[in-house]
């Protein structure tokens, strides 16, 4: 279940639960409408906490690494297609939305929109 | 000093066979503790709790997410009388944060060398809220025999038959199933103790039957091969989960006491037809593990898999509802798309419904679930089958000259409790 490069420009190194070093991939766009902020999970090359579990630890330690303000950004999760014969480890992306209280909420991005995330 | 250590009771699912099998995360806690600390230990599973019991401290080891709320239910009942209460065992792990508030400390990770600072600490009170050695698991070599010697044998037994040993020969896994959380548990190295250490251990348990409770046994081929060849002049009887599907190592394993072995069964597929075949050829019973609920299923496969199952004869069969436990992929993806709609850990069973299924609604799942128990055990109950491979491991041990007879003295007994049994009168 090896990822593809194609998902992330870097892989970014977070602090998971209870300072399990753990690693995702990183993409940030910066586009005229906003800054989108793709982070992806890595299954077997992450050794720590999931990017779901992580939720906003993970988004303000990428912030605070980053300069940038977590209110200023679009976080989106991908899972990434890992090629499995398994249809849950198919390509998603969510959007997220950090409440006052855990569970975030979580939107499903629609492929137009995954599509004109991408677009230059 | 005395420590108490507990383990909490469970709800068992209802219409299955119950058999109580003597625990291995406490006495492997045990055998970590240093030799001055005086152990008593309370399987709530098969005896009642004494919470008047003088102990200086109390460990509460849980397993499964169904023993959480138990735990904390009985770490309150401790505190109030006064007592520190800690926590640790791989549902602590699941749900620490929770747990935390019910302990005066949780311990995260394995206890091989690590135990000492925490005792150290209570003995000054300045106990911590967190012993977190959460993915810096200690060298394997720590690792030593379980304090099997705690266990009160008499309540591991039906009807004067001794429940299997439970042993294990590595930790971690390579794997990251989709389901599974051991990848977060124990790590995703797969790390063998060493072969002396394995033998010391097997030497150590008077028992001819085990259950082998490794991940999974197919990590590593060689290690496997070495592995069963250690294992075959003990001449022990034992269940497992997977064995490398090779004719070579499928040899081995029956000339070290493969029994029967846990294989998931997912498809419908030649390959899992012939898998099984392949066990069967080599005297190896197999019962099927069956997951359903997962969103690639709808009902007809369901319905399809089960008739599949009778088909190739599977010994035993045992069915599980899909159930998006924390730090599982199933977690994250269930709890993203807003599809988890109970959080009561006491439901987190495997044979309750506990998130909205893709292809069917929740109720529709809870009944295939049912459909899928009863129409497998339809023409012959669980009971008979098993009794079918108790049968054939037993004329194993006889040709083999390790058949043990049952305890006689226990024959009215059943885990500790007395039991009326069946037998007809004129």
């Amino acid at each position: 279940m090896k990822v593809s490069e194609k998902y992330y420009d870097e892989i970014f190194d977070f602090k998971g639960q209870w300072d399990v070093p753990s690693r995702c991939g990183l993409k940030i766009i910066r586009k005229p409408g906003g800054t989108f902020v793709i982070v992806t999970e890595l299954y077997q090359d992450n050794p720590g906490t999931s990017v779901t579990y992580a939720g906003r630890s993970l988004a303000t330690q990428i912030c605070e690494a980053k300069g940038l303000e977590l209110a200023a950004i679009t976080y989106l999760e991908c899972n990434p297609d890992t090629n499995s014969k398994l249809s849950f480890y198919d390509e998603e992306y969510f959007e997220v939305t950090f409440r006052d209280a855990p569970p975030p909420a979580y939107r499903l991005l629609a492929s137009e929109e995954v599509k004109a995330l991408f677009d230059e | 000093m005395k420590l108490k250590l507990i383990y909490p009771r469970w709800e068992k699912l209802k219409g299955q066979t119950t058999f109580n099998l003597p625990p291995h995360g406490p006495v492997a806690f045990a055998a970590t503790l240093p030799g001055d600390v005086e152990v008593s230990f309370t399987d709530e599973n098969v005896e009642a709790i004494d919470f008047d019991e003088a102990c200086d401290l109390v460990a509460i080891s849980m397993m499964l997410s169904t023993q959480a709320r138990r735990g904390w239910t009985i770490a309150s009942e401790f505190r109030q009388r006064g007592k520190q209460v800690i926590f640790g065992g791989i549902a602590t792990m699941l749900h620490a944060e929770e747990t935390m508030e019910h302990a005066d400390a949780v311990f995260l990770g394995e206890s091989e060398g690590r135990v000492d600072e925490l005792l150290k600490d209570w003995k000054e009170g300045t106990l911590k809220k967190v012993y977190n050695y959460m993915m810096r698991q200690p060298a394997i070599e720590a690792v030593g025999p379980a304090r099997r010697d705690l266990y009160k044998r008499e309540l591991y037994n039906h009807k004067g038959v001794q429940m299997v040993d439970l042993f294990h020969a590595s930790r971690g896994c390579r794997f990251s199933c989709y389901p599974c959380a051991v990848s977060y548990l124990g790590g995703r190295i797969f790390r063998p103790r060493p072969m002396e250490k394995v033998i010391e251990e097997l030497e150590t348990i008077d028992n001819n039957r085990l259950f082998v409770v490794d991940n999974s046994l197919a990590q590593n081929k060689e290690w496997e091969k070495v592995l069963f060849k250690e294992m075959i002049p003990f001449k022990k009887k034992w269940i497992s989960h997977t064995i490398e599907d090779d004719p070579e190592i499928l040899d081995l394993a029956a000339r070290a006491g493969a029994w029967y072995v846990y294989q998931a069964v997912y498809d419908t597929s030649d390959y899992i037809k012939e898998r099984v075949k392949r066990y069967h050829d080599h005297g190896i019973g197999v019962e099927g593990t069956i997951l359903l609920g997962l969103d690639n299923q709808t009902e007809d496969d369901i319905k399809r898999l089960v008739d599949f199952l009778l088909e190739i004869d599977l010994d035993l069969a045992e069915f599980t509802i899909m159930t998006p436990f924390p730090h599982t992929k199933g977690y994250d993806d269930l709890l993203r798309q807003g599809r988890i709609f109970d959080f009561d850990w006491n439901h987190y069973n495997a044979g309750q419904v506990v998130f909205q299924p893709k292809n069917m609604s929740a109720d529709r799942l809870q009944e295939l679930y049912d459909y899928a128990w009863e129409s497998f055990y339809r023409d012959e109950s669980q009971e008979s089958k098993m009794f079918r491979l108790f049968c054939n491991v037993a004329l194993r041990e006889m040709n083999e000259g390790t058949y043990r007879p049952r305890n006689r003295a226990l024959a009215n007994h059943s885990f500790g409790k007395e039991v009326v049994r069946k037998t007809l009168t004129n």
